[in-house]
């Protein structure tokens, strides 16, 4: 291994950031004191709590009072589709923890277009009277589309108002997973007209094991996890306080700097896809040449083994993906590359580059020369070039 | 140069033996095996982590590196094997099935239908001619475990490794920077070791508690939960407390009782001749006569006298178990050996 380490795989996961450690650290020793406690010093961390949890929420829009702190995204999603009873319409290629709970439930994929984008008259197509609950993705983890989540919020409110005329009571709702994007793009659950929104700390330089499940006043949802009453009973177990207020400040911290980290990434992205498509005229970048996040990009070589190239990086201390890392080490390919109707060779050659805050433009052109490299040796070695 | 298909599992014995034959200017390729990757109660199975450390390595040098998937026939030819020996009450060796059937027969098919001229592994072992060779590093060959190989496909085998002792290795794959050099070591069946046999073998097998019971007094002792469970020799896991220790001394898999005494002398513990079955000569089968035996891996060698299946110790042997193998030398050379047949 290298000194240096170009980490090129914030869709994964994103370091603590010093601010957001420092905030955290004093809920740990000083105010470890259980918010249920009736003395003075823990009734001033449930304050701090509570005001953790509305700084928070403004920060896309919402109020504390309606947020549900989990333990991650992958809770927020089991909880959002545990009260679910009906049908429910999901895409093909939203992250295994939306497929998972789907699949408990009658249900619908709804496919992709090639460039990766759910279309909302396939999910108006999608849709029938018995349909409780529609969850689609921000953003996607491996080909970063950015879904159009407001268009699809006007078909279920459609929807809504036909079963209004028609009498049909059965609620319809929709949920977003909003794990990847915060920070990069706008988050904000007015303007995206959803009914509830999964967020999560741990991809937004925040702790690991924290997420939220934001739900709209007036839906009814039922608990996973009874005990204590905490979060209004939906989530019961002692709060998370140091992961909270961690949470908010991360969450602070992406929203204030958003546009500009936006045009940042946006800039280094392109920088490298023009290089790595100068360097391999048979490269594919997927997903869609606009709707994208900004630090996201997804290329393949047909014929390459991805899997050899992520190897060969990591000795140089370049850190990035196959196409999907979880569908990498079971030995199957991705879920989404599949639906996208990449061919088996092109999804074998994939590699998925997520910049974030530790990409600058030095290292961004360092990393760029390096995978060039390895790629062109591998490429030489097996006879492609 | 060779066209040689390496056996590549993702530890440092076989990441060293691609490195070595690519410095010997082979055209080598790395396979791994893959045979088995269910996880067992309590254990998960590695295999996605031993394929990714194998392909690192396969990177790093520079090679080809192919995963052969033999999940069907090591569930069929291996596992049911020694499912249906532990059934019967014997004490098999999967180890030495997995070389027969699969590294050097599928494997090896296998490869060489791919192109291969050559395999190589990263076993212990020498070999010339189709002979079979003890080690260099006696404390670590393993030519126990490869008896049953047959002299055609050791003349189409290369063991880099055999003239190289464990601690050389790891230094010689440290030197090359391979990053499996500081891995630890499988212990004993590679999906299982020793200690999960009895829930490896609780997934397939039911079992009935029985008694244990005293061999010398007759006595109940105490309870097993399954007399496959036991082998002949073993001191521990029998929860009978108190005084000397006791050893299992025998087995009745009919009546699901085993038999336990206190006396180390007890004479089903110590054997003064055996007969072989599923006798296997890896070369020409060996003229009646003095040779050295193993009846168990890492055992001492020991004086035996080969009398047509019969092997008649020069001093009787303890523990030695149905289902076994006795494994004779000549010398370094391994000439073969066979199952120990009901005693």
């Amino acid at each position: 291994m290298t000194d240096q380490l170009f980490y090129l795989d914030h869709a994964a996961a994103t370091p603590v950031d010093e601010r957001v450690l420092a905030v955290m650290t004093p809920y740990f020793s000083d105010r470890f004191y259980n918010p249920s406690s009736p003395y003075a010093p823990a009734i001033q961390v449930r304050r701090d709590y509570e005001e953790a949890k509305s700084r928070l929420a403004t920060t896309f829009g919402a109020k504390g009072d309606d947020i549900i702190i989990t333990a991650g995204a992958t809770e927020s999603i089991n909880l959002a589709f545990v009260s679910t009873s009906g049908h429910i319409v999901t895409s093909a290629i939203e992250h295994d923890a939306v497929l998972a709970a789907a699949k408990l439930h009658d249900h619908t994929l709804v496919a992709p277009t090639e460039k990766g984008i759910v279309r909302p008259e396939a999910v108006a197509a999608a849709i029938t009277p018995k349909t409780g609950l529609v969850s689609v993705q921000l953003a996607n983890n491996e080909i970063g589309t950015i879904q159009p989540i407001r268009d699809i919020a006007a078909i279920v409110k459609q929807e809504r108002k036909h079963r209004l005329d028609s009498d049909n009571h059965d609620p319809i709702l929709l949920h977003c997973d909003a794990s990847q994007g915060f920070g990069q793009i706008d988050v904000n659950v007015a303007r995206l007209g959803v009914d509830m929104l999964t967020l999560n700390s741990g991809k937004m330089y925040g702790p690991k094991q924290v997420g939220l499940l934001w739900v709209r006043p007036g839906v009814q949802l039922a608990p996973m996890i009874v005990g204590g009453g905490q979060e209004r009973g939906l989530r019961s177990g002692t709060e998370n306080v140091a992961g909270v207020i961690g949470f908010a400040r991360a969450a602070e911290l992406a929203h204030e700097h958003q546009k500009s980290e936006s045009a940042r990434l946006h800039e280094l992205r392109d920088f490298m896809q023009g290089e790595l498509s100068n360097a391999f005229k048979q490269l594919v970048v997927s997903g869609h040449p606009k709707k994208h996040l900004p630090g996201s990009l997804h290329v393949s070589i047909p014929g390459l083994d991805a899997e050899r190239i992520v190897f060969a990086l990591e000795v140089r201390g370049v850190l990035l993906a196959t196409g999907s890392a979880c569908a990498a080490n079971k030995g199957t390919r991705s879920h989404v590359l599949t639906a996208i109707g990449m061919s088996d060779a092109e999804a074998d050659g994939s590699l998925r580059i997520t910049l974030g805050r530790l990409s600058d433009k030095a290292s961004v052109e360092q990393a760029t020369a390096i995978i060039i490299e390895e790629i062109t040796r591998e490429l030489k070695r097996t006879g492609h070039a | 140069m060779s066209k040689v298909y390496v056996g590549m599992s993702g530890g440092v014995d076989s990441s060293l033996t691609a490195a070595l034959l690519v410095e010997a200017g082979h055209d080598v390729t790395g396979v791994y095996m893959k045979n088995w990757t269910q996880d067992l109660p309590g254990m998960r199975c590695p295999w996605a982590d031993d394929l990714a450390d194998a392909k690192r390595v396969a990177v790093h040098l520079g090679i080809d590196f192919k995963v052969f998937d033999f999940e069907a026939e090591y569930k069929q030819k291996v596992v049911d094997y020694m499912i249906d020996e532990y059934k019967t009450g014997r004490t098999p060796n999967p180890d030495i099935m997995c070389n027969q059937e699969i590294k050097f027969k599928l494997f090896l098919e296998t490869a060489l239908e791919d192109g291969a001229e050559y395999v190589a592994t990263g076993h212990y072992a020498k070999t010339e001619n189709g002979w079979l060779l003890m080690a260099q590093d006696e404390n670590k060959d393993q030519t126990y475990f490869l008896y049953r190989v047959t002299e055609d496909a050791l003349k189409k085998t290369l063991f880099p490794l055999g003239g190289y002792t464990k601690p050389q290795v790891r230094e010689m794959a440290k030197e090359r920077g391979l990053t499996t050099a500081a891995k630890k070591d499988s212990v004993g069946i590679c999906f299982v070791g020793q200690i999960g046999m009895r829930e490896f073998l609780s997934q397939y097998v039911t079992t009935e508690p029985g008694d244990i019971i005293d061999r010398q007094t007759g006595d109940v002792l105490g309870r097993h939960d399954g007399a496959i469970f036991y082998t002949l020799g073993q001191r521990h896991g029998l929860d009978i407390g108190g005084g000397l220790p006791y050893y299992v001394v025998g087995k009745d898999m009919d009546k699901n009782e085993v038999y336990v005494s206190t006396n180390l002398n007890d004479k089903s513990l110590w054997l003064k001749e055996i007969k072989l079955s599923s006798i296997h000569w890896i070369n020409e089968k060996p003229a009646d006569g003095k040779y050295q035996v193993r009846v168990r891996h890492r055992a001492p060698l020991v004086e035996c006298d080969l009398r047509g299946d019969t092997l008649v110790f020069t001093e009787p042997q303890r523990a030695v178990t149905a289902g076994q193998s006795a494994v004779l030398y000549n010398g370094n050379v391994c000439l073969g050996g066979g199952l120990v047949s009901e005693i």
